[in-house]
């Protein structure tokens, strides 16, 4: 009978943090899980979910967290008008599994999505407005979504911000602006030998489709590049970690094992063969595009060519004059001054 | 002919018998902020007794033990998961004449974690239900440094209190490993009479003193 009375009690404990809780208000936090093909994901909904609007965070990666996205000027600016749900996509963050790897691929990550958009509605209700905003890897996983069946008819807008959605076209940008901006800041003296590296490589690239090796080097270039420029601020990783990694209640460990995994899965091979281009035109969503003035990672051509495609009326393309590929963060105000009208005027 | 000295010890080996208590482990478990307890039993199997007379006739002893030992452990981390772990390994135990002691213990295990939050599943129609009891089976294996302080060898209380750092790793996590570090603060009470074990002592003097 003790036995009985002690496994009861430890049953209790265990599962009273699996209790369904759904909070609206305008200063709420909670967190859920969305399973879905040997993955769970872990799903942060912070602000005021009485708004009825949630702006729902595709993080990049694939591997990253969404939880760097929940900076305190996002919760200051965003999230005291609507909710936003921080989606820690599936080998990412603090999302779970076992044996997962056959499933880490867009087909399965894009209904990974589209449950999650399920849940959202079903815990805050079918008369929810939802706005996808996309950031770099998210960017291919939100168009793979927008472009499969119906499912633009879930979301109110779709925003995109320093995010890719074909992975080829991303490439030849980054060569094309990295070879501008080289050629200009050589001209200038700034930056001499880095920038004299970066043109080298860009010019002993063959044309065409690099290979992923090609692409990961193009990439690290890209990445350094932003911070040749003064107007740029670099993205504090480690100072945000720090300040919200206890009261955020952070997984370091599995966050960073699950990204040293995920850059080394065959999804990163997978990725280079899709191309939208042919299904974009279907979007007629409203589509707001932020780009960084200096993100070579994913460079603001990448939205015009998005904006171009697609067959919605209403589109809105903006440059964040003083970021590279860290918009939200790097141009913060403006970011936020951006999204909020978009959703506003589209909720 | 160089002048140097070939020294020789005397040494002497003998093997003894005992029945043996068991001792008994609680913890607090905890992984940064992150709160848990840990509980188990530790079954001495093995211990040397090491006698070691200096040159000058000054004495100096220290044994070490090698203990099988059998945990339960939960810790809580909040939104993202709590882990209910079993595990069994080895502890080799060095104790000084103080009663300081430093430990190392791998251990195997099975995790099961149940995750930090309401689970959701959606059916092909697009129908919403709730996973209870939702959470993962793991593998794990554990390894453990510890240091503390025996007070049934200067004190003759049947107690120690020690520290440790364990580093945990669950597997198949996500297609990879899960490490996780964790920190106990514990006590070891040591019974005259629970779960008696049979176990080797074997007491060596080393004597220097008469070289």
């Amino acid at each position: 009978m003790k036995h009985f009375t002690f496994i009861i009690i430890l049953s209790a404990v265990l599962c009273s943090c699996q209790k369904e809780q759904i909070e609206i208000g305008t200063d709420v936090s909670e967190t859920f899980y969305v399973e879905n093909q040997g993955a769970s994901m872990r799903v942060l909904v912070e602000g005021n979910t009485a708004s009825k609007t949630i702006l729902l965070f595709v993080h990049g990666g694939p591997g990253s967290s969404a939880y760097f996205y929940n900076t305190d000027y996002i919760s200051n600016h965003i999230e005291d008008k609507y909710a936003v749900a921080y989606w820690d996509q599936r080998n990412a963050g603090a999302s779970q599994g076992n044996n997962n790897a056959d499933n880490f691929n867009l087909p399965t990550m894009t209904e990974d999505l589209e449950k999650v958009i399920q849940v959202l509605r079903y815990r805050y209700g079918n008369d929810v407005s939802i706005f996808l905003l996309a950031h770099s890897f998210g960017g291919i996983l939100s168009t793979s979504f927008m472009t499969k069946n119906n499912n633009q008819d879930l979301i109110n807008g779709w925003i995109i911000c320093s995010a890719s959605h074909h992975y080829p076209l991303n490439d030849e940008l980054t060569r094309d602006a990295l070879t501008n901006y080289a050629n200009q800041e050589i001209a200038s003296g700034n930056h001499l030998s880095q920038w004299q590296e970066i043109l080298n490589y860009c010019n002993s690239l063959p044309s065409g489709m690099l290979t992923l090796e090609q692409a990961n080097k193009l990439n690290s270039y890209a990445t350094d590049a932003e911070t040749y420029f003064s107007e740029v601020e670099p993205f504090p990783m480690m100072d945000i970690i720090k300040a919200n990694a206890i009261k955020q209640s952070y997984a370091i460990t599995s966050t960073f094992l699950n990204l040293k995994y995920s850059q080394n899965a065959d999804i990163q091979e997978e990725l280079r063969k899709y191309d939208f281009s042919d299904q974009l035109p279907m979007v007629s969503t409203p589509v707001l595009t932020l780009y960084g003035q200096y993100d070579f990672i994913c460079p603001p051509a990448l939205g015009n060519d998005i904006s171009d495609m697609v067959s919605s009326d209403e589109t809105f393309d903006y440059i964040l004059p003083n970021s590279g590929h860290i918009g939200m963060y790097q141009d913060q105000e403006l970011f936020c001054l951006r999204v909020n009208e978009f959703i506003e005027q589209f909720k | 002919m160089s002048g140097h000295l070939v020294f020789a010890q005397q040494d002497s080996v003998r093997v003894t018998e005992e029945n043996v208590s068991s001792n008994i482990k609680l913890a607090y478990n905890s992984s940064i902020v992150y709160p848990g307890l840990k509980a188990g039993i530790e079954l001495p199997f093995r211990k040397r007794i090491i006698n070691k007379t200096k040159k000058l006739g000054k004495e100096r002893h220290l044994f070490k033990e090698r203990l099988f030992s059998t945990n339960l452990g939960w810790y809580h981390h909040s939104t993202f998961h709590n882990n209910l772990y079993i595990t069994a390994g080895f502890t080799m135990r060095r104790n000084n004449q103080k009663g300081l002691f430093t430990e190392f213990s791998p251990e195997l295990g099975y995790s099961r974690t149940f995750l930090g939050g309401t689970t959701y599943q959606v059916n092909e129609n697009g129908n919403v239900s709730i996973k209870k009891m939702a959470g993962y089976n793991y593998a794990l294996v554990s390894l453990g440094v510890g240091l503390g302080y025996d007070f049934s060898v200067s004190k003759s209380k049947p107690i120690a209190i020690y520290s440790k750092i364990n580093m945990l790793t669950m597997f198949p996590y996500n297609s990879t490993i899960y490490i996780r570090p964790t920190v106990e603060l514990g006590i070891i009470y040591k019974p005259k009479n629970f779960l008696k074990f049979n176990s080797k002592t074997k007491h060596i003097h080393k004597d220097k003193s008469q070289l």
